[in-house]
């Protein structure tokens, strides 16, 4: 599903984000990215969404070869893929509900089952209660819940997730994992940029670590639990 | 992945497509009606930020309808000269003016072979009594004329044309002109041809100011709009982060150029009718002065139809260029 091939990127700076890194991450697995910080997390899932390009290397996801992708065919790959970002990325002057509706009003969700499919979401996420509010209105770790819900409301193929747990306690923290193992386990790809070591170490999942760019191990889940 | 949940997700195009028809329409909005709603929501988002930002968007109506409204006005003034026109289309006259010491008889062969001919509508003789009697009704003067001694006034053929085209009436003039017991040929709407001339300028500057003004208003539209774009960046990337396509994102933006240009245009004909207004009383009192009744128009349903067309349509469009053209730029 995703494939990296001596992926490197260089942002323009000169700065070296992302240093001859190769791996696959197939279907129905959930995988995590740690690293600390500037590793080259982020730089990688935005690799995968075509919102920056590798400075060489290939890379395929969901079958597209994303070195040779034209900007109409962006929009399209990344209607595939869920993505919960880092800085949640909302619209400040839509609900919460509207927030998350976005990605069926984008791929034309007749309004009625859009609704019914954003209530789920938002249930998943336990939101249902502020689907009303503003994002303005909501604390940290509820607006990164509603970026949560906005990545898995189009029930996407891959999902990409940049810090999901960052603001959210232990409890919730596992919620969100809970809402994303069920994702695996029906084929999603899921993966997952995450420096909470304790919640990595604790979940038993496959685990790629970054350092300075270079991806220096690729845990396997131990297979005893 | 499982079958029963994949069936429901977002699944990919080919296997939509092989499905049979009722299904390929379920969760896609491609009803009348949902396209309704989704229009309805954009035309009321776009209204609402036009209403936030009250004085702005007044400004930039009032610009584009004073800019629909001097070709607007050029075309209503050439429609009038045009009306006028054909009132009078049919009545070129020409005089001839006959030399002294021609018969009332010779005078009035001479006037039934012009009616004879095919290039003519219309002639008929007037005998310098004739004149003279009509001259002192006309002034009052018949008291005085009477104690003349003799008639100064010669005798005249009155004619029109059948062909009152400038050239047609030039040709038969010289024709008229080397008749022998002609003296003088004059033709009596020499003016009418004058107002058809400005009446055909003021038709071409029209045309050359549309072009003009339809230029400036996809500058002043596209402007408008460059500038909603760059206030919107960051919705534009969130939007283009999710998938959305460059067209999805420049929807939000068209009914914001629909409504400048049809605001625009309704303001226009408003103040047409101001100016049409204020001109058509210091005309009445000119009119008095030839004792016509002449009112100027140019208010019809027609004409304010086009300029408000005129001005959504451009709107729209430009709004459409440019937001597509600065969505473009934006990158997540
Ligand atoms: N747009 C950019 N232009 C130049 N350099 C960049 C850009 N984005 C990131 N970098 C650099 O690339 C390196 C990797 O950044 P990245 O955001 O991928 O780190 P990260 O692992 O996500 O860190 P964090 O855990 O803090 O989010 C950093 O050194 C950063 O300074
Ligand atoms: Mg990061």
């Amino acid at each position: 599903m995703i494939k990296f091939d001596n992926i490197s990127k260089r942002y323009a700076d000169g700065q070296e984000a992302l240093v001859d890194v190769s791996f696959e991450v197939s279907r129905g697995e959930l995988a995590f990215i740690t690293g600390h910080s500037g590793a080259g997390k982020s730089t990688l899932l935005k690799l995968i969404l075509a919102i920056e390009s590798p400075s060489s290397g290939q890379l395929i996801a969901n079958g597209i070869n994303l070195s040779r992708i034209s900007s109409k065919q962006i929009a399209l790959h990344r209607r595939q893929i869920g993505t919960v970002f880092q800085d949640h990325q909302l619209l400040h002057d839509r609900s919460v509900f509207d927030n998350v509706a976005l990605p069926l009003e984008i791929c034309g969700y007749h309004p009625t089952d859009a609704g019914r499919r954003v209530r789920a979401a938002l249930d998943k996420v336990g939101l249902l209660k502020k689907e009303k509010s503003f994002p303005a209105a909501l604390s940290g770790g509820e607006q990164q819940r509603v970026g949560i819900a906005r990545a898995v409301v189009n029930r996407p193929r891959i999902i990409l997730a940049d810090e999901p747990t960052g603001n959210l306690d232990p409890a919730l923290s596992r919620e969100v994992i809970e809402v994303f193992e069920q994702f695996q386990s029906v084929g999603v790809c899921l993966l997952v940029a995450s420096h909470d070591a304790s919640l990595v170490e604790r979940l038993n999942c496959r685990t790629l670590v970054l350092d300075s760019g270079r991806l220096i191990a690729d845990q396997k889940p131990r297979p005893d639990s | 992945m499982s079958v029963s949940k994949r069936s429901q997700a977002a699944a990919p195009k080919p296997q939509v497509k092989s499905r049979p028809k009722p299904n390929t329409r379920v969760g896609r909005n491609e009803s009348f009606s949902d396209l309704l709603q989704i229009h309805r929501r954009l035309a009321k988002n776009s209204g609402r930020r036009l209403v936030q930002t009250p004085v702005s968007s007044f400004i930039t109506v009032f610009v584009i309808a004073v800019s629909l409204l001097l070709p607007a006005l050029l075309f209503s003034l050439n429609s009038n000269l045009t009306s006028v026109l054909a009132g009078f289309e049919d009545s070129a006259q020409v005089t001839l003016y006959l030399h002294a010491g021609i018969s009332d008889a010779d005078a009035k062969e001479v006037s039934n072979d012009l009616l004879s001919l095919e290039t003519m509508n219309y002639a008929s003789y007037i005998s310098p009594a004739q004149a003279l009697d009509e001259f002192g009704t006309a002034t009052g003067l018949e008291n005085l004329l009477q104690e003349m001694a003799s008639n100064p006034l010669p005798g005249a053929i009155v004619v029109t044309p059948a062909n009152v085209s400038p050239t047609a009436v030039d040709d038969l003039v010289r024709q008229l002109q080397d008749l022998p017991e002609v003296d003088l040929v004059q033709i009596d709407s020499r003016w009418l041809q004058r107002l058809a001339a400005i009446s055909e300028l003021v038709g071409a500057i029209g045309r050359v100011l549309s072009l003009i003004v339809i230029l400036g208003l996809f500058f002043i539209v596209g402007n408008t709009i460059k500038l909603a774009v760059e206030n919107r960046k960051a919705e534009i990337r969130v939007i283009k982060l999710v998938g959305g396509s460059d067209m999805f994102a420049a929807r939000a933006f068209l009914y914001t150029g629909l409504f400048y240009g049809l605001g625009g245009g309704i303001l226009a004909i408003a103040l047409q009718g101001i100016v049409l207004v204020t001109f058509n009383s210091s005309l009445e009192a000119l009119m008095q002065l030839y004792e016509g009744d002449f009112q100027l128009r140019g208010f019809s349903l027609a004409n304010g139809l086009v300029v408000v067309l005129a001005g959504a349509t451009i709107g729209w469009t430009a709004a459409l260029l440019t937001s597509l053209r600065h969505i473009r730029g934006i990158s997540p």
